[in-house]
């Protein structure tokens, strides 16, 4: 886990902050701006992925994630994939991603993307029913998810993950099981399934302040949750996080690394990279760099730091964020000496949220809904 | 200074009627301070000067050169405006030989006006009516003059117009004091007579007695004896008030000033107390001496149960500095290890609470204020209960007895007829009305002190445009039907829950109190059953449903610091929710009774 090798394979993470529109729940990096200011961007992430302290360290995962990847223009996303090789040559197998937006892929740009050497397209799709895209205020319709799947598989790429969202403003359990229905009838090897959630900063979340965002009961979300469980192991999507489905094999290499704890590098503005401190290897920095794009390119541009904000991620918080994440797997996670509190466990255990395999510990399906109780209970 | 030379005395007024600003301009005319800083400058704690009130009374030496060349010393006492603390304003008036009786000319004489100036009358001051705010739009000097002379039935014909913002009729006042307030009386050569009218704790001085010397006087290495505990001290140091604390050489008799002695306690300095000469002692103290007298009372409670020392450390320091608060230790099946304290009303309790977390850093689960009730058991045996909890069962009570106060309420009369109806729903007895002028009625109440507690004076203000003013005055017990409500939470009863409420309106504040729990206690893991009963019969019901889900739908590399934070913090809130059996309750749940009166 923690290394000081300087070859030790590493996952990547690029953002590109761009969007056509910004959506209604997104609290993402993101902006809709276009033109100069993209091209811009993107040579100053070029030239931050070249003075990587990193430089040298294969990547076994890549993922570009935004924003949009694909409003970039082509030769652009192009040229930053070709940057991130030269600095992090990727290992043979590794599993390069970018996510798309339907609305803003077609077939040309897939070929172009496998061509440089995308491997993984992650589509937001998000639901199937035009009311509820224009009600998030996604720029795609419906009808551009299927032809975007067929347009990626048609360029090559055998490993496709869908996004879809549930709980949405006034959304029945019908309607995210048809949602669900056609989903699966794309034949994708991984699924995301997102409850949504208001974050503060958003649109949704002062219309939900105001009482105009009618969301359902906690009871139909809880339905829509085990629906989603339930539908995509009939189709053998095996659950493996969360919000995380897959075919065996799938499963995105590069999120587990997170959860795994792993380390990851991080390039673009407002990008998280958590990786080992060379002096002291046991202890990581997560960094954030800079969020606007501007402030972001004239640090570039100047010789400046781009990471504003670092914490020093000790043994004690990574024991935390251990049980935090590992019990978002269904794989579970081994506790450390000390990471959990043993009567809190015991007392999960017994009321049937969590459950043992050998030393690890996981959530079990009645757990999965109270994954942040146990977490806060867990901790000593 | 010689006697005749000396003028004590007060500004007494309803609140908000401008008596810290005249305050503030009597010192500035007389050069105590050039260029005042600050306004309000005998308000001298925080709390006093946010809220706009006085609470701890203070005092001024002021030296005035009057129109016939003579120069003379007065003594400002200022004293709290606010009816929670009428004993203490006893005390300050019983040191003063005179009183600036202010009325705000737009207002007219309100309800505190009335008792103030009573209070004053009958410690036989001499009352100087002055009228501010002349210079406002609605001031009518000549109503304010006629008010005061039919609702405190005095002579007004001499009231002095002024504006203590602008400065208009300070001289007159000044004038006025030297020539109307008598010098003090008392006898330079009798045995040694000090009343404590008012006292502070300090850290290495011990308490501070304010004192006005009756008799003979007073000055460093003095042997003094307080009255009433005979306990004995050596005087370290004398002084005057400039508003600052100044040690000076001694006190002359007729002189206000202080008095330290390494008091250790502010209950050696009480207030009300007589301090005499240790080697030539008085024979009788000085009259009114009475202890502090608990009027509400609440539990208070560390919500980190690890916090009791930590709690006890800060009320008993508070306590030093605040002789009218009273405590006990107590425990609540809840609420675990706390203190059971008295306090003289309800601003007096949010008072110490804001001061036990601010100055000493503490978290507090306060439960709900009461009242003393006086109960006759079935078995004939006595007992005085504060705490709900100690209520004996239904079948166990021959006879509740209830606090009551007779209650002045000064309206205008076109909301007779609202403040009347306010009175009946608090199970008021009506007693006589008094016309002072045209326009403004006296009502006069007996009102249980219970049902005035809460929210009587907000609702009192809210129904009357905020016009009506009021005050009271406690007037023994009287029997009532009362009766313990619990609540329970599956099943089992929250003692700190429980509360004492009029057998009539029992099923109503019941219901009340079910709905606000519901209301306030996040949804748990179970489902909670809320009930309200009394003895074993329930008289409301109803669930929070149990929660679902509670899971981060997203969580990646750019995720993380924010979620564990996050986590982190709902780890800290559970923290500092209640653990009753197994369930969780907020603060807020403890406070419920407050709202359901509403």
């Amino acid at each position: 886990m923690c290394t000081l090798d300087a070859l030790d394979p590493i996952a990547v993470y690029v953002h590109t902050p761009f969007c056509p529109t910004k959506c209604g729940y997104c609290d993402f990096n993101s902006y809709a701006m276009s033109g100069g200011i993209m091209a811009r961007t993107t040579a100053a992430t070029v030239a931050e992925v070249s003075r990587s302290p990193w430089r040298g360290r294969p990547a076994k995962t890549i993922f570009f994630g935004g924003g949009t990847p694909t409003f970039l223009p082509i030769e652009q996303l192009v040229g930053l994939l070709e940057a991130v090789f030269r600095v992090h040559p990727p290992l043979p197998d590794a599993e390069i991603t970018s996510e798309a937006n339907p609305g803003t892929v077609d077939a040309e740009r897939f070929v172009a993307m496998r061509a440089a050497g995308f491997n993984r397209i992650s589509l937001g799709a998000q639901s199937f029913l035009d009311a509820d895209l224009v009600r998030l205020g996604r720029v795609h319709r419906s009808g551009e998810i299927e032809r975007a799947v067929g347009a990626a598989r048609s360029a090559g790429f055998a490993n496709v993950n869908v996004d879809l969202m549930f709980a949405l403003p006034g959304q029945s359990l019908r309607a995210w099981e048809d949602n669900l229905r056609r989903a699966l009838g794309l034949g994708t090897e991984h699924l995301s399934l997102y409850g949504l959630t208001l974050e503060p900063n958003t649109p949704f979340y002062k219309e939900h302040l105001r009482g105009a965002l009618i969301l359902p009961e906690d009871e139909v979300q809880v339905a829509m949750y085990e629906a989603a469980c339930a539908v995509a192991a009939a189709e053998g999507l095996a659950q493996y996080e969360i919000s995380n489905f897959a075919r065996p094999g799938y499963e995105c290499r590069h999120n587990l690394a997170y959860w795994r704890g792993e380390e990851y590098a991080a390039y673009g503005p407002g990008a998280v990279g958590c990786v080992a401190m060379a002096d002291e290897p046991r202890v990581f920095e997560r960094y954030t760099n800079l969020k606007h794009p501007e402030r972001y390119c004239e640090a570039i541009e100047n010789g400046d730091r781009v990471a504003y904000d670092r914490e020093r991620i000790d043994d004690t918080i990574r024991r935390i964020e251990s049980v935090m994440l590992g019990l978002r797997l269904n794989e579970g996670f081994e506790p450390k000496e000390g990471s959990v509190s043993r009567r809190a466990a015991a007392a999960m255990e017994a009321r049937g949220w969590i459950e043992w395999s050998g030393p690890r510990m996981r959530l079990t399906g009645a757990g999965r809904h109270f994954c942040s109780e146990v977490t806060a209970a867990l901790l000593p | 200074m010689d006697q005749a030379h000396i003028r004590n005395f007060c500004i007494i007024a309803h609140i908000d009627h401008g008596k810290s600003t005249l305050a503030d301009r009597l010192i500035e005319r007389c050069g105590a301070i050039r260029g005042i800083a600050q306004e309000q400058m005998l308000d001298s704690m925080d709390i006093e000067r946010e809220r706009g009130i006085t609470i701890k009374m203070a005092a001024v030496r002021l030296t005035y050169v009057a129109k016939d060349g003579q120069s003379y010393q007065l003594n400002l006492i200022d004293t709290p405006g606010h009816v929670d603390f009428t004993y203490e304003v006893s005390r300050a008036l019983a040191a003063c030989e005179g009183a600036l009786l202010v009325v705000d000319a737009s207002q007219g004489v309100e309800a505190q006006t009335i008792a103030n100036a009573g209070m004053a009358l009958n410690q036989g001051l001499e009352i100087i009516p002055v009228i501010n705010k002349i210079d406002l739009p609605h001031a009518d000097v000549e109503r304010a003059r006629e008010e005061i002379e039919m609702a405190v039935a005095i002579d007004a014909t001499d009231a002095i117009p002024c504006s203590a913002k602008s400065g208009l009729g300070i001289d007159d006042i000044l004038e006025a004091i030297v020539h109307r307030v008598p010098p003090p009386a008392g006898s330079p050569d009798a045995p040694l007579r000090a009343l404590i009218y008012d006292s502070h704790f300090d850290a290495y001085q011990g308490a501070v007695a304010y004192i006005r010397v009756k008799d003979g006087s007073l000055k460093k290495g003095d042997r003094i004896q307080m009255m009433s505990t005979d306990s004995r001290f050596e005087v370290d140091s004398t002084g005057h008030f400039s508003p600052a604390l100044t040690v000076d050489l001694g006190l002359a008799c007729g002189e206000v000033g202080f008095v330290t002695a390494a008091m250790k306690s502010i209950g050696d300095a009480a207030v009300g107390d007589t301090i005499t000469s240790a080697t030539n002692p008085a024979r009788m103290p000085l009259p009114g001496y009475r202890e502090a007298l608990s009027m509400v009372f609440c539990g208070m409670y560390p919500s980190d149960g690890d916090q009791y020392q930590e709690l006890r450390d800060a009320i008993e320091r508070l306590k030093l500095n605040d002789a009218s608060l009273n405590f006990a230790p107590e425990t609540s099946a809840a609420l675990g290890f706390g203190f059971r304290c008295g306090f003289l009303g309800l601003l007096h309790m949010e008072i110490a609470r804001e001061r036990l977390e601010r100055e000493f850093g503490l978290d507090l689960i306060l439960t709900a204020p009461s009242v003393d009730y006086k109960v006759t058991r079935s078995d004939g045996t006595e007992a005085h209960i504060s705490n709900p909890t100690d209520f004996p069962a239904p079948h166990l009570v021959n006879l509740v007895e209830e606090p009551i106060v007779t209650a002045t309420i000064i309206v205008p009369t076109e909301y007779v007829g609202a403040v009347m109806t306010l009175c009946q729903e608090r199970r008021g007895t009506y007693k006589r009305t008094e016309y002072p002028t045209p326009q403004r009625v006296i009502l006069h109440y007996v009102l249980p002190l219970g049902e005035i507690l809460l929210d009587f004076f907000d609702k009192l203000k809210s129904q009357t445009r905020g016009y009506a003013s009021f005050d009271y005055d406690l007037a023994g017990y009287q029997p009532a039907e009362l009766v313990k409500v619990d609540v329970l939470l599956n099943g089992d009863p929250v003692d700190a829950l429980s509360f004492i409420v009029h057998k009539l309106f029992s099923y109503q504040r019941g219901k009340a109190m079910v709905e606000q729990l519901r209301k306030v206690v996040p949804r748990q893991q179970y489902e909670v059953r809320v009930q309200a009963a009394i003895g074993a019969k329930v008289i409301a019901a109803d669930t929070i449903k149990p929660f679902r889900k509670n899971v981060i739908a997203k969580c990646y590399g750019g995720d993380i610091t924010r979620k564990r934070k996050l986590l982190e913090k709902q780890k800290e809130g559970k923290k500092r929710m209640k653990q009753i059996g197994s369930i969780e309750l907020p603060q807020e749940a403890f406070l419920s009774v407050l709202k359901v009166a509403e």
